[in-house]
C-alpha cells in the first residue's frame, strides 16, 4: 500500500480534498445526500472521478439514511465505502449508523460528517464526536484541508483494521478552507472478497447483538490502547510544565498560530488529538497530571474534556471557562488561551457588523409563491421547511422551520390544536428536494390521518441551497449518468392524495385561483389534504434561460411600498433623495411578476 | 506573508477571486489558506473570504491583522473594516473619489461597459494587482485565467483584468 508521491500540487477545498482522499485510499462506492457545509464531498468526486477515470459509483441519494444504507451495503459487499452528509443529516441516519458499529464492516467504511459551529447554516450546532461516542464509533477530527486528506486515508485503514465504521469530523472552517494540498497517486479499487452470509453477524438477533457489543467494547479499548491517533501529539513544546492546552480539529489551527504569533505563550506546551475518541484516557490524564494546569480547547462539545478522569485541574467548557455555544473564532481563542496563561488579553473595540439579511434571488419562483400564498391564506399559520424557501420568513410565509420534512408532520399536528382569530389555517411549505428526503412519509400520515391542510410543494427542479444538485425527479444521477426519474404527481397521488393540482408561481391570477379551490378543498369543505405543486426552475438552476426583459417605475408609483416590503424582491429600492422607488437593471431577474401585483400598476416594461 | 479580506455581496463572485489568487501562489510553492462563506449567506446576504499566505494552519484573519480589504460592495466595507490593521489599505468598487487609505475605482461601471456587471470582480482583481505589496502580480492572474478552457469565458475575463489594470495606469 505504499503511495508515490505525486509533485501535484492544488489549492483544495477541505471537502475536495476529502473527495480525493476518497479516491486515493481506493474507495469504489460513494453515497451522500447535500448539506451545507458537506456538500462539496461529493460534488469533487465527481470531478475526480472524471479527471482521474476512476471507477467510483457515486450517487446523490434521497436522504442519509438512505445514503449511509447504500455505503454499508457496498461495505458488506466487499468494497471501500463512503457516506457524506452534515451533521443534522446524521440524526437522520443515526439508525442505521448506530446498528453498524455493533454489526461491524467489511470493507472500509467512513462516514464524513461535517460540523457547523457558529452555526452558520444549520439548526443546531451539535458535536459529531459526541454522536460517535454514543454510537460508538472511532472519530477522526482533522484541523485543516491537508490534514482531511491525510486522515481520510487513515480513516480507511483504521475502519478495516478494526472492522468497524469510522467517522471523519471536518468542521466547517476545514471544509471550506482551501489550502495548498500535494496529491498522492490512488491506490488500486479495495475488495476484500464476495459477502459471505453469517446471519449471526449481518442479521443478528437480540441474544447475538449482547455479543457483539461486547465485541465492539473490546475494539474500541484496543483502539485506545494501541493507536498513537488516539494519544495527544505534542505540537509546542514549552519551557517547563505550567500550562498544557490540549485541542483537537479545526480549532486546533486558530490555537497553533495564535500561540506561535505570541512570544508571551512560547511557554505553554500545545497538544492535539487526531482521534478524539475512543481517545487514549490514560494519556489524558497524565498531561493532565504533569500540568500545573491544562485548558481544553475544542468545538462544539466537551469530548476530549469528558474523557479526563481527574478534572481537577483542567478548565474548559465544564469549567465553565470557554463558553459553551458558539464559533471559537480566533480572537476568542486568543482571549482564552491569554486570560489562563493570566496574560493581558489584546484590547479590541468590538466591530459595528450590519449584515445584510440573505433573501431569495430576484426572479426566484419561491418569491411570487409565497407572495400569492398570503393573499389567499392570510394570516395562516406557514408550517416552512429546510431549503432556499424557509427565507419565505422574509415575507411572513413561514413560521416554522425544524429539520427536513417537519412542515407536513407538524401541519398535521398543529391543525388540530385551538387557533385564535384569523388563524384557523395551516399553510405547510416544502421544497421538491426536501419533499423526497423526508417529507413522503409525513403526507402519507396526513392523509391517512384525515388532517386539515394545504401543502404547496415549491418545485423548482432542484437542490437549490446547497448549490443545485439533482432530484430523484432528474432522469440523470450525480455524474450525469442516466437514471429513472421518479414522477412528483404519481408520488403525491400514491401518498393517497386526491386533490392536487400544478400552479406557475410567474403567473399571479392562475395560481391565485388555484390556491382558491385548495382552499375550499382543505377548510371550508373539510376534506382532507390539498396539495398544490408550484413549478418554475431555480434562476440559478444551469442551462435556465431568464427572460431578458427588464421593468421601470412609472409616474403612478405611490410609494405604497409594497415591492419593498410585501414582495422583498432585492431588485427594488428606494432612493431616498429623490424619494422614488428603483429597480436594479443588474438586479432585476425580468421575472415580470411585480408588474402583475404592483397595487398602483406603475411598473412597466422598460422602453414601453 | 500577506493576509487579505475579501468582500461583498452573496452571488459576486469573491469565492472566484479567492481561489484564482490561491492557485497562483499554490503552483509557486507558496503555503496559502483561506476560507470561504457557503450556503444561506451567498442569497444576496453579506459574505467575505480570509486569505492568508505564509505558515498559517488557521483560515481565518484575526481583527487588526489584514494588509488589504477587497472590497466589491462599498457598503460590506464598515463590516469588515476591522480585520485591516494599522496602515492596511481598502480597495473598494466605488464610484466615489479616492481618500487616505482607501483607493476606489468603479468596478461595476467598467464590467457594464464589457456587456456584463458580473465581471466586476476581475476588473477589481486587475486594479488591485497593480498595487504595491499585493501578493500576486497582473502577469500571473493573466496565466491563471488563460487557463479557463471556455474561449468566451476566457476572453471576457482577461478584457475585464486588463480594463482593472488600465484603470489603475
Ligand atoms: S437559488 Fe434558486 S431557489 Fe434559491 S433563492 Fe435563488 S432562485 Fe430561489
Ligand atoms: S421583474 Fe420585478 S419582481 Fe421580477 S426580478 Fe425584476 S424587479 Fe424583481
Amino acid at each position: 500500500m505504499t503511495q508515490q508521491n505525486n509533485p501535484d500540487v492544488r489549492f483544495l477545498m477541505g471537502n475536495e480534498a476529502i473527495g480525493r482522499g476518497i479516491v486515493e485510499a481506493g474507495c469504489t462506492v460513494a453515497a451522500a445526500y447535500p448539506g451545507t457545509p458537506s456538500s462539496e464531498v461529493l460534488e469533487s468526486l465527481v470531478r475526480w472521478k472524471k479527471e482521474l477515470n476512476h471507477p467510483i459509483y457515486v450517487e446523490w441519494s434521497v436522504n442519509e439514511k438512505v445514503a449511509f444504507e447504500v455505503a454499508y451495503g457496498a461495505s458488506l459487499g466487499g468494497v471501500r465505502a463512503a457516506a457524506a452528509m452534515k451533521m443534522v443529516g446524521l440524526n437522520v441516519a443515526s439508525d442505521p449508523f448506530l446498528s453498524a458499529a455493533y454489526l461491524g464492516i467489511r470493507g472500509g467504511l467512513v462516514v464524513v460528517v461535517a460540523d457547523d459551529p457558529g452555526p452558520h447554516s444549520s439548526q443546531t450546532e451539535q458535536d459529531s464526536r459526541f454522536f460517535a461516542w454514543f454510537a460508538k464509533v472511532p472519530v477522526l477530527d482533522p484541523g485543516t484541508p491537508a490534514e482531511a486528506l491525510e486522515m481520510t486515508l487513515r480513516a480507511f485503514e483504521l475502519s478495516e483494521k478494526y472492522q468497524v465504521p469510522v467517522l471523519l469530523r471536518p468542521c466547517l472552517r476545514v471544509c471550506h478552507a482551501r489550502q495548498n494540498v500535494s496529491l498522492n497517486t490512488p491506490r488500486p479499487a479495495a475488495y476484500v472478497g464476495p459477502f459471505k452470509k453469517d446471519w449471526t453477524r449481518w442479521a443478528a438477533i437480540p441474544k447475538y447483538r449482547l455479543k457483539l457489543h461486547g465485541e465492539l467494547n473490546e475494539k474500541l479499548a484496543r483502539i485506545e490502547r494501541e493507536e498513537p491517533a488516539a494519544s495527544p501529539v505534542l505540537l509546542n513544546e514549552g519551557a517547563g510544565n505550567s500550562i498544557a492546552l490540549v485541542t483537537s480539529g479545526s480549532v486546533s489551527s486558530h490555537v497553533r498560530d495564535i500561540v506561535a504569533s505570541d512570544e508571551r505563550l512560547q511557554g505553554i506546551d500545545v497538544y492535539k488529538v487526531d482521534l478524539p475518541f475512543p481517545a487514549n484516557r490514560d494519556a489524558l490524564q497524565k498531561i493532565v497530571d504533569e500540568h500545573e494546569r491544562t485548558l481544553v480547547v475544542e468545538e462544539t462539545y466537551p469530548v476530549l474534556e469528558l474523557q479526563i478522569k481527574d478534572r481537577r485541574k483542567v478548565t474548559g467548557r465544564l469549567s465553565g471557562d470557554v463558553p459553551s455555544q458558539g464559533e471559537l473564532l480566533p480572537e476568542l481563542v486568543e482571549e482564552i488561551v491569554l486570560r489562563v496563561c493570566g496574560k493581558e488579553p489584546v484590547l479590541r473595540e468590538a466591530p459595528v457588523v450590519k449584515p445584510r439579511r440573505p433573501s431569495l434571488c430576484p426572479g426566484c419562483p419561491h418569491r411570487p409563491a409565497f407572495y400569492t400564498m398570503r393573499q389567499v391564506f392570510d394570516q395562516a399559520v406557514y408550517t416552512g421547511d429546510i431549503g432556499c424557501y424557509t427565507l419565505g420568513i422574509n415575507m411572513g410565509a413561514v413560521d416554522t422551520c425544524l429539520c427536513m420534512g417537519a412542515s407536513i408532520g407538524m401541519a398535521g399536528g398543529m391543525s388540530r390544536a385551538p387557533f385564535t382569530e384569523g388563524q384557523t389555517r395551516v399553510v405547510a411549505t416544502i421544497g421538491d428536494s426536501t419533499f423526497y428526503h423526508a417529507g413522503v412519509p409525513a403526507l402519507v400520515n396526513a392523509v391517512h390521518t384525515r388532517a386539515r391542510f394545504v401543502l404547496v410543494i415549491m418545485d423548482n427542479n432542484i437542490t437549490a441551497m446547497t448549490g443545485g444538485q439533482p432530484t430523484p425527479a432528474q432522469d440523470f444521477l450525480a455524474d450525469g449518468s442516466p437514471g429513472v426519474a421518479v414522477d412528483m404527481e404519481r408520488l403525491v397521488r400514491g401518498c393517497g392524495v386526491d386533490f392536487l393540482e400544478i400552479a406557475d408561481p410567474y403567473d399571479a391570477e392562475g395560481m391565485k385561483q388555484i390556491l382558491e379551490k385548495a382552499r375550499s378543498y382543505a377548510f371550508d369543505d373539510d376534506k382532507g389534504v390539498a396539495v398544490v405543486i408550484t413549478r418554475r426552475p431555480c434562476v440559478r438552476a444551469p442551462k435556465v434561460e431568464l427572460p431578458s426583459d427588464r421593468f421601470e417605475i412609472g409616474e403612478a408609483c405611490d410609494l405604497c411600498m409594497s415591492c419593498l416590503r410585501d414582495l422583498e424582491c432585492p431588485a427594488f429600492h428606494y432612493v431616498k433623495s429623490e424619494k422614488r422607488m428603483e429597480i436594479d437593471a443588474d438586479l432585476c431577474a425580468g421575472c415580470g411578476f411585480c408588474v402583475q401585483v404592483c397595487p398602483s400598476q406603475a411598473i412597466k416594461a422598460k422602453g414601453a | 506573508m500577506a493576509e487579505l479580506i475579501l468582500c461583498g455581496r452573496g452571488g459576486q463572485g469573491i469565492v472566484f477571486l479567492t481561489r484564482q489568487i490561491g492557485q497562483v501562489l499554490s503552483a509557486k510553492g507558496l503555503n496559502v489558506v483561506s476560507s470561504e462563506t457557503h450556503g444561506m449567506a451567498v442569497r444576496g446576504g453579506s459574505i467575505n473570504s480570509h486569505l492568508r499566505i505564509g505558515g498559517f494552519f488557521s483560515p481565518l484573519i484575526r481583527a487588526g491583522h489584514a494588509d488589504f480589504l477587497i472590497s466589491l460592495d462599498a457598503t460590506e466595507t464598515d463590516n469588515n473594516k476591522h480585520y485591516l490593521k494599522p496602515g492596511g489599505l481598502i480597495v473598494e468598487n466605488s464610484t466615489l473619489a479616492e481618500e487616505p487609505g482607501i483607493k476606489r475605482i468603479d468596478a461595476a461601471g467598467l464590467a457594464r461597459e464589457l456587456g456584463r456587471v458580473q465581471l466586476e470582480n476581475v476588473v477589481l482583481l486587475g486594479y488591485a494587482a497593480t498595487l504595491e505589496g499585493f501578493p500576486v502580480t497582473v502577469e500571473q492572474i493573466r496565466g491563471q485565467l488563460s487557463k479557463e478552457p471556455r474561449e468566451q469565458v476566457r476572453s471576457l475575463n482577461l478584457r475585464a483584468l486588463q480594463a482593472g489594470v488600465d484603470a489603475a495606469a
